[in-house]
């Protein structure tokens, strides 16, 4: 095995930058995993100091460094602010990967490939329960699973089986429906995007998922895909060209819920006259912001609802904290994912605002765990609802 | 290393969760953003033996008293991003990294004072300051990760200090923790210890390390004696909380020149310190903006020269002073680039090591030098460093010297070129004194500057502390004090095996050669047969323990002039 340790890393040219690295420190202190611990073991700077040592002796990683590497939440922060621009996402990425290579992959990551496998969704449940989160927007949805239709809305796992995110897909029915469009979901067909096999490195156990998923769509005849969870956003908008060529995404716009809403208002076919009287701390979602550079299309959402006022934390955009719920982390280490989560809210509830907002199932996940842990006054709604509550949906 | 029992004491001082001897812990903790020689590691104790965080300043005072009963090298820290060598073990020990103790205890708006913990971040601080309306005078150009006792403790100047001075000039007082774990206030310290400080005539000695245990005075009308911490690496004491100037918080307008030749640049520099105050000017050489290029990170100005000066003040004082920056700009023919390139500039100002990417590695080194003289030791840089790849800023500090940072550009991965690059930074700043500058920083590698950099007076007075609280020097061993190296146990045995082999070697050899003549004189030291070979081998063990003996007490400082026209020659041929 020797040999072909790190044989990815080296393949990506990845390997010389645990030297490129100028060991400045700047990415500890925004490193939610780095905060949480005060250890620089955990710290970008240090895990890459760390894997700097064993590429140099050809060694594998160690089970309890894999450990420690995975106490991640992929946020990208680190990468943000790299004094030499490493690319750092990728990077833990290919890492993760390697982890699996040598076998250290965590019991969670395990279970969600073969969930994958085996049952084409990350909660190992039967695909017949897709459509669970459609049950209280039955009268908009039921017609619209498996039709052909130029819009199409992609829920993800979360939103479709955990009832808890379940509010987001109806809100999102909703809103289809008030403007009437016509639109279609892939029902049964709508498997894992593949998402989790990105955050793991693992990027030819998606092809398959990606193939079936752009066939689909392109079996439909759909030429624009709308996500409430940038989780899937990202895997089509980005991963999908990455692995198959820019030209199998050809014809199909992938936007998320924010774009989408920005556009019918642009369009002069959605307006909100209702006054909505809160106060509203908007969290960027890290695979909308700053792994896609995504950040002002959900301002403009909330300014334009009259009532709304919009109060930004200190640290947001591309500086923004992580919610403690990207990386797998939420299952690989659940207790650090609850307390990076309080620290964003502690953040929001410095703004005065009585509803933290994202447009992210996964945010709305850890966010509501960190709420019940911290027991905060605040309030999370994903943007989805607050936009059918500003409509009066 | 330590034993078990030692370890256990440790951890039940600072608490286990905030302990640790594993050993990729340790390697996290004994490093800087220098990248070192693979010799050194092996030369010296360069890994801490465990390390700890300690909450409080009482934690400090506990650990310091054990360390100095169980003569426990302690090295303090802050979060290691200097590259001076101010946090490196060189005699392994504990580690005692600062960054729990980091809140604000008083925030005092009457006397413009803040009381922080010295773990606390630079950017951090900022940030929380904002809340209040205002801001620190100067901070560190590595103010995202850097902590104030960081800072504090290996001295320099930073963004600000162009119009506020260095970080001594911000320091009001400190809570620092003595080496014997007396935690005293440098500004009005307890009369009983500033009255224990041998009061003895200065008197200086040739030989450096006497130096320190031969003088010692502290005059008995010196009541703060808190400039004596600052820049002192820690040599002194653990700095535990500081107590910092600050100042509204006002606008800060950053303007970005460009020049076509270096000569316009520095004038124009000139000029902007005769004709207005600037909160911060900084510059970068061409080498530097080619470096830029490369990695793709250059601002599009229209010449390679490049001047960023950020005025702060109110919005009228500095519509001002932008008039008469643009003035002094025409005036020596540079051009005033956009308000765009001036916020990226500003914006860029934390990202020297941009650069990086082109090494792999990177040496830094730093030197105060007069403004007026920047041409010429920019001329002499190039002269002397031909050949090699390098890249010079520099920052104007507000008594007119310039603090310029030379990065050269390595590859860690060629042992052998690496290792003898190290010349540069030492002769960079032998350069600098050349141009009548004066060392940047002391940390470890600029020790043989102490006594200019202290001066002899204050660097006595530092010695009576150092003599009356550390006479054992376990706080932080061989920086400011050039004492004697401690070499690993195994370069240790290397000498020890290399003696016990090269006499019967050489003896055999000889006797080959010159046989005849030695005979005549000592016969019974001929290695002829195996009994005179374990002879000889038995001389080689006895002259190399004495060997190491010697090589033990020679001075670090010894090692750094002597080593480096050897360094200079390896390079030569090796690069």
């Amino acid at each position: 095995m020797g040999s072909k340790v790190f044989e990815k890393l080296k393949k990506d040219a990845l390997d010389a930058e645990t030297l490129i690295c100028a060991r400045c420190g700047f990415c500890t202190f925004v490193c939610p995993a780095y905060n949480d611990t005060l250890w620089d073991s955990q710290s970008p700077r240090g895990k890459l100091y760390q894997l700097r040592e064993l590429i140099k002796n050809n060694k594998p990683i160690p089970a309890d460094f894999a450990d420690r590497i995975f106490k991640c939440t992929l946020c990208g922060a680190c990468q943000e602010i790299c004094q030499t621009n490493i690319p750092l996402l990728r990077f833990w990425q290919q890492i993760r990967q390697e982890i699996n290579e040598v076998g250290h992959w965590p019991e969670v990551v395990k279970f969600l490939d073969n969930s994958i496998q085996e049952s084409k969704n990350i909660m190992d449940l039967d695909q017949e329960d897709r459509t669970l989160w459609t049950d209280m927007v039955d009268d908009i949805v039921e017609d619209k699973i498996g039709v052909p239709a130029k819009v199409a809305y992609f829920a993800g796992c979360n939103i479709s089986f955990k009832g808890t995110l379940a509010p987001i897909g109806e809100s999102t029915a909703k809103l289809f429906d008030h403007l009437g469009i016509e639109f279609t979901t892939l029902g049964e067909n709508e498997f894992c995007c593949g998402n989790p096999y990105f955050v793991a490195g693992e990027w030819d156990k998606a092809k398959e998922l990606a193939e079936h998923h752009l066939s689909e769509l392109k079996r439909l005849g759909v030429e624009m895909v709308v996500f409430n969870c940038p989780g899937c956003h990202r895997a089509f908008n980005e991963e999908y060209p990455h692995m198959l060529g820019s030209e199998s995404t050809q014809g199909i716009e992938f936007i998320p819920y924010s774009e989408f809403v920005v556009r019918m208002m642009k369009e002069g076919k959605l307006k909100f006259t209702q006054e909505y009287n809160h106060v509203v701390s908007w969290h960027d979602p890290c695979e909308l912001g700053r792994h896609q550079n995504i950040y002002n299309e959900s301002r403009e959402v909330l300014n334009a609802i009259p009532g709304l006022e919009l109060r930004e934390m200190k640290h947001t955009k591309n500086k923004a904290d992580c919610c403690g719920g990207g990386g797998l982390l939420k299952g690989t280490n659940p207790l650090m994912s609850v307390r990076i989560s309080e620290r964003r809210i502690a953040s929001a509830e410095k703004t005065g605002a009585d509803i933290l907002s994202s447009e992210c199932p996964s945010c709305m996940m850890s966010f509501n765990d960190g709420i019940e842990s911290k027991n905060s006054e605040i309030k999370f709604k994903d943007l989805a609802q607050i936009v059918a509550e500003a409509l009066g949906l | 290393m330590l034993r078990e029992k030692q370890l256990q004491a440790l951890a039940d001082i600072v608490g286990e969760d905030h302990f640790s001897a594993e050993e990729y812990m340790r390697k996290l903790y004994s490093h800087d953003v220098g990248a070192l020689p693979g010799l050194v590691d092996d030369i010296l104790k360069t890994k801490a033996d465990a390390v700890a965080q300690p909450m409080s300043s009482e934690i400090v005072s506990n650990l310091l008293k054990f360390c100095r009963k169980n003569k426990i090298p302690v090295v303090p820290r802050g979060h290691g991003t200097s590259g001076y060598g101010g946090a490196l073990p060189t005699k392994a020990g504990v580690s005692i990294e600062m960054t729990r103790m980091n809140a604000i205890y008083d925030i005092d708006h009457d006397t413009m004072t803040i009381e922080v913990g010295a773990g606390i971040i630079w950017s951090k601080l900022l940030e929380d300051l904002e809340d209040e309306g205002l801001t620190v005078r100067a901070y560190p150009s590595s103010a995202p990760s850097s902590t104030v006792g960081g800072w504090v403790a290996a001295g320099g100047t930073g963004i600000g200090s162009t119009k506020y001075g260095g970080v001594k000039e911000q320091v009001v007082d400190l809570e620092v923790v003595l080496p014997d774990g007396q935690i005293i206030r440098s500004a009005n310290p307890p009369q009983e210890f500033l009255d224990s400080i041998e009061d003895h005539d200065y008197k200086y000695l040739a030989n450096e390390d006497e130096y320190l245990w031969a003088i010692g005075k502290i005059s008995k009308d010196i009541n703060d004696i808190t400039d004596l911490f600052v820049d002192s690496n820690g040599t002194l004491g653990v700095i535990t909380k500081v107590v910092l100037r600050v100042i509204p918080l006002q606008t800060i307008r950053p303007l970005v020149a460009s020049f076509e030749r270096k000569e316009q640049m520095v004038w124009a520099m000139q000029d902007l310190m005769k004709k207005t105050k600037p909160f911060y000017l900084h510059f970068i050489t061409d080498g530097f903006f080619g470096m830029l290029k490369e990695v793709g990170m250059a601002p599009e100005s229209t010449h390679p020269w490049l001047i960023l000066c950020a005025f702060e003040g109110s919005q009228s004082s500095i519509a001002e002073e932008e008039k008469l920056f643009k003035e002094a700009i025409g005036d020596n023919f540079g051009v005033v680039e956009s308000d765009h390139l001036g916020e990226h500039e500003w914006a860029e100002r934390f990202y020297p090591m941009r650069i990086k990417r082109l090494g792999p590695s990177l040496a830094p080194s730093e030197v105060y030098v007069p403004l007026k003289n920047i041409v010429s030791f920019i001329e002499r840089c190039d002269k002397h460093f031909k050949g090699e790849s390098f890249a010079l800023e520099g920052a104007v500090t507000d008594t007119g010297e310039v603090a310029v940072l030379a990065w050269f550009l390595d590859d860690e991965r060629k042992t052998i070129s690496f290792l003898m690059g190290w010349y540069r930074s030492l002769d960079f700043i032998e350069m600098g004194l050349k141009d009548g500058g004066r060392a940047y920083s002391i940390g470890m590698w600029n020790v043989a500057h102490s006594r200019s950099f202290y001066g002899k007076q204050e660097l006595a007075r530092m010695a009576s502390i150092k003599r009356k609280t550390d006479p054992k020097r376990y706080m932080n061993p061989t920086k400011v004090f050039p004492g004697p190296l401690q070499l690993s146990f195994r370069f240790n045995l290397l000498i020890l095996i290399v003696a016990a082999i090269a006499v019967p070697v050489v003896l055999w050899i000889a006797n080959i050669l010159i046989g005849d003549l030695l005979s005549q004189y000592i016969s019974w030291l001929l290695v002829t047969d195996v009994q005179s070979a374990i002879l000889a081998f038995g001389i080689g063990l006895i002259i190399g323990v004495a060997a190491i003996e010697v090589v033990n007490w020679v001075p670090i400082t010894f090692m750094l002039t002597m080593g480096r026209p050897f360094l200079r020659l390896g390079r030569k041929i090796f690069h």
